[in-house]
């Protein structure tokens, strides 16, 4: 049970003695020849170029580490100094009966989806659509990628939009398939968002 | 910050790739990149960057994944055919997408460990210490993932 060596040959792991072996055996063996190449050319198409669906992403900025601003030995001091101010200003809250804020929690059921749209040409573009109420919204560029997206909060539901990308040109998602007519002869793309 | 940014531009197609694979979901592959990409840089930026370290980040987030939204629309392509030339792009990566499908037909550990091969980089080696098991099951099971791939692409049955 040597058949693993395919797979360590495809990812060349193999050392010189093991690569004449495999070698060897594919020459001799007609079936492991054929599952050798049957699994290669499986590799191709798991290696087939994707890269170019990979999205735009934004890193944050990294920033340097803070910097000590005490000196060790004034550390005690310091924390001594803030224990006492805590304390005072926790007494005047008491002796002022002064009612602790409630914070207010609101259950959002909205989410915020991303449109993007590649249009290097386009000058301008904007989106329309149900959460819209059919109004233009302008989209922004992303840099010079162009790229043009813009991200709304939405709730749960089914919304059919199109994009503007020159004037009075209006164009389906290309990324959706989903699509309908609408009343002028033309098409709108659907999703639906689930929270 | 050139540094991170050089990591970042070497390591994010086939991160992004693994990701894909592993979830079916461009939009979820897309949030979790970002979302380890920024944690990377939050938390271990100061230590040397590890391509091993950051598809680890990536495979916790996805396991651990509580994302809410998931919008999973089919690709129909009658509906694609001749619209622009985005749309002949995606009919020309139809295959990448066949093949992506029958990943996720496979068990989420052989798509995980495929996946981990495929795109990573890391050797048999490093993707042993990274999912906590022997290097020699790893080779044996990846011939056997490879295998079964193969049988989803011609039959489709698993």
């Amino acid at each position: 049970m040597k058949d693993y060596l395919i797979s360590m040959f495809i990812d060349n792991e193999l050392d010189l003695d093991e690569k004449i072996d495999f070698v060897q055996t594919v020459h001799n063996e007609q079936a492991f020849k054929n599952e050798a190449i049957d699994l290669l050319e499986q590799e191709k198409l798991l290696h087939a170029e994707i890269v170019h669906t990979t999205p735009l992403t934004s890193i944050p900025v990294e920033t340097e580490p803070t910097k000590r601003v005490f000196l060790p030995w004034l550390r005690p001091a310091v924390l001594f100094s803030a224990g006492i101010a805590l304390g005072i200003a926790l007494l005047l809250i008491q002796l002022r009966s002064i009612p602790s804020p409630t914070p207010i929690t609101v259950a959002s059921t909205e989410i915020p989806y991303r449109f993007v749209i590649y249009r290097p040409e386009a000058k301008q573009a904007a989106i329309i659509g149900t959460f819209t109420r059919w109004q233009t919204v302008a989209m922004k560029p992303i840099g010079n990628s162009g790229y043009w997206s813009l991200t709304l909060t939405l709730p749960e539901g089914e919304y059919q939009y199109s994009y503007l990308v020159e004037e009075g040109k209006q164009i389906t998602d290309p990324t959706v398939s989903e699509r309908v007519q609408d009343d002028f002869g033309g098409e709108n793309s659907l999703i639906t968002i689930k929270v | 910050m050139n540094r991170f940014r050089e990591f970042y531009n070497d390591n994010k197609g086939r991160f992004f790739w693994y990701l894909l694979c592993r979830s079916g979901d461009y939009d979820l592959a897309a949030d979790t990149m970002q979302e380890s990409f920024a944690r990377y840089l939050e938390r271990y930026a100061q230590r040397e960057l590890s391509v091993s370290l950051l598809f680890t980040i990536g495979r916790n987030l996805l396991n651990d994944n509580s994302r809410k939204r998931r919008i999973i629309i089919p690709y129909d392509e009658n509906k694609h055919k001749g619209r622009s030339d985005e749309e002949s792009a995606y009919m020309e990566r139809e295959e990448s997408r066949r093949v992506m499908n029958a990943i996720q037909q496979l068990a989420p550990d052989e798509a995980d460990l495929l996946s981990l091969v495929v795109s990573s980089g890391l050797s048999y080696h490093q993707i042993a210490e990274l999912t906590g098991t022997s290097e020699g099951n790893i080779k044996v099971r990846i011939h056997r993932c490879r295998q079964k791939l193969k049988k989803i692409l011609h039959t489709g049955e698993t």
